[in-house]
């Protein structure tokens, strides 16, 4: 039950940094996909605080000195150290290596909630409830635009048992809607890991093979108030390959690192609000596919490969004649049309409720492809061979670069251009660095050479 | 409603779809020259319309893409002309930056590069890097202040005279999402030409509009009335709209268009029908779902009828040749 703040499976290489060391700079999962308004926001939080190398605890928290992490420069300026700064976090979060891993597309995920009474404490700003559902909301709309095809429901843990809290579905509305009553979810006695995952695998037992299946524990309680031996559902959950995730806001306990160890998820502990949210988002990227040798089978051809079959709908324009919905039974004019039975349904990617055939459009297609085909990480430039021969602007926005390296000490390394100027390998032309990190968290193609 | 906004514009520098611009009689065509004094007419508008607002032109050149102006000023001509009593002088200076820059760059190309495929993607992107900038930038000073979150209202207005290229439709696909996350609304004009369904969908699914005009003498009046006005007006005036978007995609296979299609769960290829093996990323499937699906095809088979124009192929860069979208 001891407290700790890392991740499983992390192998936090460098000690030495001390401000920033919540940005973990491990694995291929990393989060790619924050936006830097963030990292400034993070930063505000979490910077300063005596202790060179442990990030604070919530609870330890009283104070924090962010006046200590930065220099001023010789002009007396500190403008240029917080921005060399901000810099270094965003192009840290850029370090993963691109290899070409295989990634579930399809994914199928059931968010679990806390609602027990562990969840009105308020070590995290304003309660731990409020906080969750403020990031779950915020993750949820993350995770759909990541990941077109793919599904959420909610599950709450609250008086010792599993609660249904949004069914399984493919609209991000649908799935906001159901926990945006807070009043609904009002937290109350104990939590029950068992039943809630119980729950979870049984929604999720119909899929296909092809598909990916987790469960994503958001856990703020130190006990679970169980009917029956949750060793027993976890081996269930190992042989139904479904990937347990757990975020937890209070401290380690053992039965939840092992529900995650053993069936390939990530265990966490939130040690203040940003790092909860870090852990979170860490989790909206398709996973990496684990090869799957099972002990049984041999080296079967891989059995998560599949060919689905889905159809293309015919959006039907706004001044067609209006006609009931097969999924809410609004009258509307607008919708599209399964393509195998005709039925209307009002939005896509969906299974159609009558012959279940799962519909896309191209373009939620096209929207995973950049996960198949990522732009290659830029490399810093560290010095300029020939100035005269390089260009003056950003390869992207124009913005000039500046011409004298960064006074910042230690600011080399890390991949972190003292000149501002990362470089495409294919197309050798210069970016800045928000262009770098726009291009590879939003655009996914570069501007240089269109791939 | 009241917000400045940005417009980034594209134009379509293709040398040769011009020259059969200009040639065309029938549907009828407009020179180059002729477009870019409109052009100039309508940047001016838009600067005109008030004080705040920016703009940025970007070329999209064979091969290459370049930024022809900016209100930033990161591309200044040598001003060299006397000013002109008559004219207002920021209006001045934008057409001849951008004359000047135009003429630089196209005077810098030899006939012998002139097939490679217009940089229309490059352009892209780099509208959006820029946006990117732009709008980050105001945002940070404006926090303190009003604390809204964009003091910009960005825009994207592609000028197209080429067809589509079917390698660049995952790039495009990219920059859609990209503009979508930015909120930044695409507007496409189509001078010349057949219909461009990559920039159909951008438009569609950025909440831009797509324009096909007719007669391209009055391309000044057709720019005014719907690329004029920034999106926040728009619900409130007509913009011409699409009706009939298609989501359909075609096979990779043999680029029939399919209504339900099989599709790769590794790398979401297309097929027409049952394959054993993935083609693009040779994927063996198992017999047994082969099996089921055989079982189930006879209602997926007319999927295809003779004649429906083509749609958009949904295909990836390298696996395959386009089907073309729409004879012209």
């Amino acid at each position: 039950m001891a407290p700790e703040g890392r991740r499983i499976g992390d192998t936090f290489a460098d000690d030495s940094d001390s401000d920033v060391s919540i940005f973990d700079h491990d694995d291929a999962t990393r989060a790619k996909n924050k936006g830097k308004g963030k990292a400034i926001d993070r930063r505000k939080k979490d910077k300063g605080k005596g202790k060179a190398k442990e990030q604070p605890y919530a609870w330890e928290a009283s104070y924090t000195r962010s006046w200590d992490t930065v220099q001023e420069d010789e002009a007396g300026s500190l403008q240029g150290a917080v921005q060399d700064l901000i810099a270094r976090g965003r192009r840290r979060r850029l370090q993963a290596p691109a290899a070409a891993i295989r990634r579930t597309i399809i994914r199928h995920l059931v968010l679990v909630l806390d609602l027990s009474s562990a969840m009105m404490d308020r070590d995290m700003r304003p309660t731990r409830f409020d906080l969750m559902l403020q990031y779950a909301r915020e993750f949820i709309t993350e995770w759909f635009d990541q990941n077109p095809l793919g599904q959420i429901g909610v599950v709450g843990m609250r008086g010792g048992l599993g609660e249904r809290i949004g069914e399984m579905s493919g609209n991000p509305q649908d799935v906001l809607k159901s926990i945006s009553e807070r009043h609904k979810l009002e937290p109350n006695g104990e939590p029950s890991l068992q039943n809630a995952i119980e729950m979870a695998r049984s929604s999720m037992s119909h899929l296909p093979t092809h598909s990916s299946r987790e469960i994503l524990v958001i856990f703020g309680s130190l006990t679970t108030c169980d009917p029956g031996n949750i060793h027993d559902t976890l081996d269930e959950c190992v042989k139904d390959r479904i990937r347990i995730s757990i975020v937890a806001l209070a401290a380690e306990m053992k039965i939840c690192r092992e529900l995650c160890e053993k069936t390939g998820g990530q265990f966490g502990v939130a040690m203040n609000e940003g790092h909860f949210k870090d852990l979170l988002f860490e989790l909206i990227p398709p996973p990496a596919q684990r090869a799957v040798t099972r002990a049984n089978g041999g080296p079967a051809a891989n059995p998560a490969a599949d060919l689905m079959i889905m159809g293309f709908p015919m959006r039907l324009p706004d001044t067609s004649p209006p006609s009931l919905c097969v999924c809410h039974s609004q009258m509307k004019s607008e919708g599209f049309l399964c393509p195998r039975c005709l039925a209307k349904v009002c939005d896509v990617p969906t299974d159609c409720d009558i012959c279940g055939l799962m519909i896309v459009s191209s373009p939620h297609l096209a929207r995973s492809y950049h996960h198949l085909f990522p732009v290659k990480p830029y490399q810093a430039v560290m010095t300029l061979e020939d100035p005269s021969n390089s260009s003056k602007r950003c390869h992207g926005c124009s913005v000039a670069f500046r011409n004298t390296p960064s006074t910042m000490t230690g600011a080399s390394g890390e991949g972190f251009s003292p000149l501002g100027r990362y470089r495409c390998p294919e197309c050798k032309n210069d970016f800045c660095t928000d262009c770098d990190v726009f291009v590879h968290d939003v655009v996914h193609c570069c501007p240089g050479c269109g791939k | 409603m009241d917000k400045p906004s940005h417009l980034s514009v594209i134009l379509d520098l293709s040398p040769t779809q011009w020259a059969l611009c200009a040639q065309s009689t029938n549907p009828p065509g407009i020179s180059l020259q002729a477009f870019l004094s409109q052009l100039l007419a309508f940047f001016n508008a838009h600067i005109a319309c008030k004080d705040e607002n920016t703009l940025a032109v970007f070329g999209a050149l064979p091969g290459q893409s370049v930024l022809l102006y900016s209100s930033t000023g990161e591309v200044v001509a040598k001003d060299t002309e006397p000013t002109d009593p008559n004219t207002y002088r920021p209006f001045k200076t934008l057409d001849a930056t951008v004359m000047n820059s135009l003429a630089e760059h196209i005077a810098s190309f030899d006939g012998v590069s002139e097939e490679a495929p217009i940089g229309l993607v490059g352009c892209l992107t780099k509208a959006l890097c820029y946006i990117n900038r732009v709008t980050s930038n105001s945002s940070t000073p404006s926090s303190e202040g009003e604390g809204s979150a964009a003091s910009v209202d960005p825009r994207i207005l592609v000028l197209s005279v080429s067809p589509d290229q079917s390698s660049t439709y995952i790039p495009i696909m990219n920059s859609i999402f990209s503009a979508q996350k930015l909120r930044v609304t695409i507007d496409v004009c189509k001078i010349y030409g057949a219909e461009n369904v990559f920039l159909q969908q951008a438009a569609h699914l950025t909440g831009g509009a797509y324009v096909q005009v007719e007669k391209p003498d009055a391309l000044l009046q057709y720019m005014m009335m719907s690329f004029l006005p920034p999106p926040a007006l728009r619900q409130l005036i007509s913009v011409p709209t699409q009706d009939r978007v298609d989501f359909r995609a075609a096979c990779f296979c043999h680029k029939r268009i399919v209504e339900i299609g099989f599709v790769c769960s590794v790398c979401l290829s297309i097929f027409c029908q049952p394959v054993p093996v993935c083609s693009t990323c040779r994927t063996k499937f198992p017999i047994k779902t082969l099996q089921r699906l055989n079982a189930s095809r006879p209602l997926a088979i007319s999927a295809s009828t003779p004649g429906t124009p083509a749609r958009p192929p949904a295909q990836r860069n390298g696996t395959a040749t386009p089907a073309t979208p729409r004879p012209g």
